[in-house]
């Protein structure tokens, strides 16, 4: 027995030796980054989760990006030269791209050197994307939109390969240099689509000598280099040594130049040597690793929320003196609650609205989201174009007065004459949570709730089926437009498209058909403001929240903020080493 | 029958375990499980797109052929690739399997020999006090979650003490020390209640079977009465506890390679049930199968080393 004792003392002793030595090798500048969820993969044409887009993003580039320090988002060149010719009826944009832009170097080209990007390397990685042998995850962004492209896809849907060789009258390089897209109707979104990782350049040289294995290859243009993937839980990307010279941005929206975002303006991209992506995905070692200094940034988890962050929105004083600072952003998401309107049921707006007013979104705001988020008044999130600074909806509660009368006027005093309501929800605990929560508050006016929870998957094919009366679910921003949302509710787009609920307002229907293919303008705004007010007063669903994104950082880390479209990021982060010492110390 | 003549009859088992194995998984994948043409389409996902990945991952195909398939795939160990991650699913698993095993050998092996050591001396002392305290303290140890010692333990010995790393791993020798020993501390510490009672309850029943009572009557003292007798006697029951752990081995210990972030087959398995990765957990079912078969017949023979009595029919 003392043996034992002895033996495992030992071990403990010995691996804690080597721990201890390990703790000082790491003083360079590396950014440490922690994901909570295993990465797929590395190929552009799958890259439909955050975590992956990111991991791609390292390595691989775009056409365009979002400007680093300018808000509202901004698209900018990115391997494009400079942003598009938009021919006048807005079908046409002519892109010239980067010249001397060089692929990592891999053994899939001659002599193992990786050669020069060109306009072809686009029409290859775009009908990559649109390949139906490949399925590749975001087909969607470009389903009919480009000229040619839908019958290229079909055409080939049944013939045992595909030919990459055939022309595509909306998809062309009319030289080394210069891009074309043609769409098949005006799309002004269609540029957002250039920003995402699903269209980013790959080599069809190094596609054909991996073939399957080639999302474990990675080999783009990008500011860092990963020569191999494997499913592991740590990934080590390093600086690429042949970069382009692609400098830190000299101009910035007033709020990052007030928080000296500027410091760094000009230095040559990337600013650190290498970036480490550690898989951690239970929120304890992830937050243990953060107070460590392991990782440099971190979302709070929710179970540590209370210690960190004070009643009053402050960061508490103990993790201030260890140098760590607090991000607050809102997200450009909504959650909401949908009817479903093929039910006869819900073609009621008054029964909508005594429900809509009867959900108490600020109670609930507390209990779900440590009162971080932000009530929806309507579809569009603050932050872009379209949602209307102050605006209150008038059907937004709690208001039980309110709520009965409206349900009286419904038809249905009391809930006398209702049915049973299902409300259907993803199984996880905080969706069954906040389901019990909503049948506890329509019990207040006699409306009744049985809450179902479903598997994910399972959730969506019922949403699809029309299966569902009322569903429980959130939407976050695939770029930063109203458009985004707004299809939400355009009848045409009902389920299996976006439109889950099938509301189909013809008026809304008419502003949107308008407003989705217009530039961006105060006009095209104030369109969006209308729909808006209509998805407000006339209670499509029941808006839920808008969340907010509360992120801690070591103030070492420099230039890093909290964003929604964070693919790339990490090129413009930057270590202060000395600082880095000192803070460990103190950790 | 001959011992060559029993292990190849009984290896001849693994054929129609495995059909009816793959039968189970067919049945529930495709009755229960979600479509995960759904899952990997995400929120985007329309209905002609999702019928023509159906079709891509083989999901429109008869019943019997997929169920074919499966069966194919059992005698082959070709199970094809991922579809979550594209990746061929036998190199997933090599990837998996050496830092599965650094983790689960160290731990079954440290927590068996703890266990039946503690074991040995509680008989030895059974009805007094030192034995009723390790009784005691038996209880108490099953009786918190292991949530809670991985919880406690990474955050005392990893995250104030600093002696360990938090999470992660490092491949190689000694490079994966500093991220094993604590949750192999926590795998002995999670063993040792049920493996101690388990294992005090079968010397127990032997310490009073006549034979004892003839030793002791021949005058040989408690401790060879305990070591030799007793503990050869008992290692038939030890042996199918212990052995029919292994299999089991292969997959880890999900939560603490959850927890600890170690890269092994635990994750791997889970990831493919999260994602309706059929394949994987496929791979996953039929090889754990197998090696449940396989370390069976290795239980029945080892019964003939211990025992001259067991006869292989």
């Amino acid at each position: 027995m003392m043996k034992i004792t002895s033996l495992l003392a030992a071990l403990i002793l010995t691996t804690g030796f080597v721990s201890c030595t390990k703790k000082n090798k790491d003083t360079g500048k590396t950014i440490n980054i922690a994901v909570s969820a295993q990465i797929k993969g590395l190929d552009p044409i799958y890259a439909n989760d955050r975590y992956s887009s990111n991991e791609v993003g390292r390595v691989y580039e775009g056409l365009l990006e979002y400007h680093y320090l300018k808000r509202p988002y901004t698209l900018v060149p990115n391997l494009a030269e400079s942003m598009p010719v938009v021919s006048e009826d807005g079908l046409t944009y002519t892109f010239k791209i980067k010249q001397g832009v060089m692929f990592h170097h891999d053994a899939a080209f001659p002599d193992g050197k990786g050669r020069e990007l060109v306009a072809e390397d686009f029409v290859y990685s775009i009908k990559r994307l649109a390949d139906p042998k490949l399925q590749g995850l975001g087909w969607w962004l470009l389903d009919g939109k480009i000229k040619g492209l839908n019958e290229w896809r079909t055409k080939y849907a049944d013939l045992p390969s595909v030919d990459y060789t055939e022309v595509v009258e909306g998809l062309k390089a009319l030289d080394k240099y210069t891009l074309e897209f043609k769409l098949t109707k005006p799309f002004p979104q269609f540029l957002y689509s250039l920003a995402m990782p699903f269209t980013f350049a790959v080599a069809k040289e190094v596609v054909a000598k991996y073939g399957e294995e080639f999302l474990n290859h990675p080999v783009g243009t990008g500011p860092f280099i990963l020569p191999q993937f494997t499913q592991t839980k740590k990934i080590t990307y390093t600086k690429n040594p042949n970069f382009r010279k692609k400098l830190y941005p000299s101009e910035a929206s007033e709020e990052f130049k007030a928080a000296g975002f500027l410091a760094d303006a000009g230095k040559e991209l990337p600013l650190a040597d290498k970036v480490v992506v550690n898989v951690i995905i239970e929120s304890q070692p992830r937050w243990l690793n953060f107070l460590k200094g392991k990782v440099d940034y971190i979302a709070i988890p929710k179970d540590n929320f209370d210690s960190a962050v004070t009643p009053d929105r402050n960061l508490s004083d103990d993790y201030k003196n260890k140098g760590i600072e607090l991000l607050i952003n809102p997200s450009l998401d909504v959650t909401y609650t949908a009817f479903n309107h093929d039910l006869k049921l819900f073609k009621n707006t008054d029964l909508r609205r005594a429900i809509s007013i009867a959900y108490d979104v600020v109670k609930s705001n507390e209990l779900f989201y440590n009162n971080t988020a932000l009530p929806a008044q309507s579809v569009v999130p603050p932050g872009i174009a379209g949602n209307i600074k102050g605006y209150v909806s008038p059907y937004r509660g709690p208001n039980i007065e309110e709520a009965k009368k409206l349900l009286a006027k419904a038809g249905y005093p009391e809930g006398k004459g209702l049915p049973e309501i299902t409300y259907d929800c993803p199984s996880n605990t905080v969706s069954r949570q906040i389901g019990e929560y909503f049948k506890k508050q329509m019990a207040q006016i006699g409306v009744n709730i049985k809450v179902v929870t479903n598997p994910w998957p399972e959730l969506q094919k019922k949403i699809t089926k029309r299966q569902v009366m009322l569903y429980g679910i959130a939407w976050g921003a695939d770029y930063p437009d109203a458009e985004n949302f707004l299809q939400l509710l355009y009848g045409p787009n009902k389920a299996p498209g976006a439109n889950g609920s099938g509301y189909d307002n013809p008026e809304f229907n008419k502003l949107y058909k308008t407003a989705s293919i217009m530039q961006d303008s105060p006009e095209r705004t104030a369109l969006y403001e209308k729909m808006n007010r209509i998805a407000a007063e006339e209670s499509p669903w029941i808006y839920g929240v808008h969340r907010q994104n509360f992120t801690l950082r070591h103030s070492y880390l420099k230039n890093y903020m909290s964003t929604d479209f964070e693919t790339g990021q990490e090129q413009y982060l930057n270590v202060d080493v000395a600082a880095k010492a000192k803070a460990l110390e103190k950790l | 029958m001959n011992l060559w003549q029993y292990i190849l009859r009984r290896l001849f088992y693994i054929i129609p375990t495995i059909l009816g194995v793959a039968f189970i998984i067919f049945v529930i994948f495709n009755l229960v499980a979600p479509d995960p043409a759904l899952i990997m389409l995400g929120k985007h996902a329309s209905v002609q797109q999702i019928q023509e990945l159906r079709e891509e991952l083989g999901l429109n195909k008869p019943m019997w052929a997929q169920y074919l398939d499966i069966v194919k795939s059992a005698f082959t160990f070709d199970f094809g690739r991922s579809w979550t991650t594209k990746q061929e699913i036998i190199s997933m698993i090599k990837q998996g399997a050496i830092p599965s095993m650094t983790l689960s050998v160290p731990a079954f092996v440290l927590s068996t020999i703890i266990s039946i050591s503690i074991s040995l001396v509680v008989s030895f002392y059974r009805g007094k006090w030192i034995d009723k305290s390790v009784v005691f303290g038996c209880v108490l140890l099953m009786s918190v979650t292991s949530l809670a010692y991985i919880l406690f333990g990474q955050w005392l010995f990893a995250y104030k003490l600093g002696w360990f790393e938090i999470s992660g791993y490092e491949s190689g020798f000694p490079d994966f020390l500093p991220y094993i020993v604590l949750p192999v501390i926590i795998w002995i510490i999670l063993s040792i209640g049920p493996d101690v009672r388990f294992y005090r309850t079968v010397m127990l029943d032997e310490i009073y079977q006549d034979y004892v009572r003839t030793a002791k009557a021949k005058g040989l003292s408690e401790r060879v009465v305990l070591f030799k007798h007793v503990l050869k006697n008992a290692m038939i029951p030890i042996i199918t506890f212990v052995v029919i752990q292994i299999p089991f081995l292969i997959l880890g210990a999900l939560l603490l390679e959850s927890f600890f972030s170690i890269p092994g087959l635990g994750g791997i398995t889970l990831n493919g049930v999260y994602n309706s990765d059929f394949p994987v957990i496929k791979a996953m079912t039929i090889l754990t199968a197998m090696a449940y078969i396989i370390f069976s017949v290795i239980t029945d023979v080892l019964y003939t080393l211990v025992d001259p009595r067991v006869r292989l029919k």
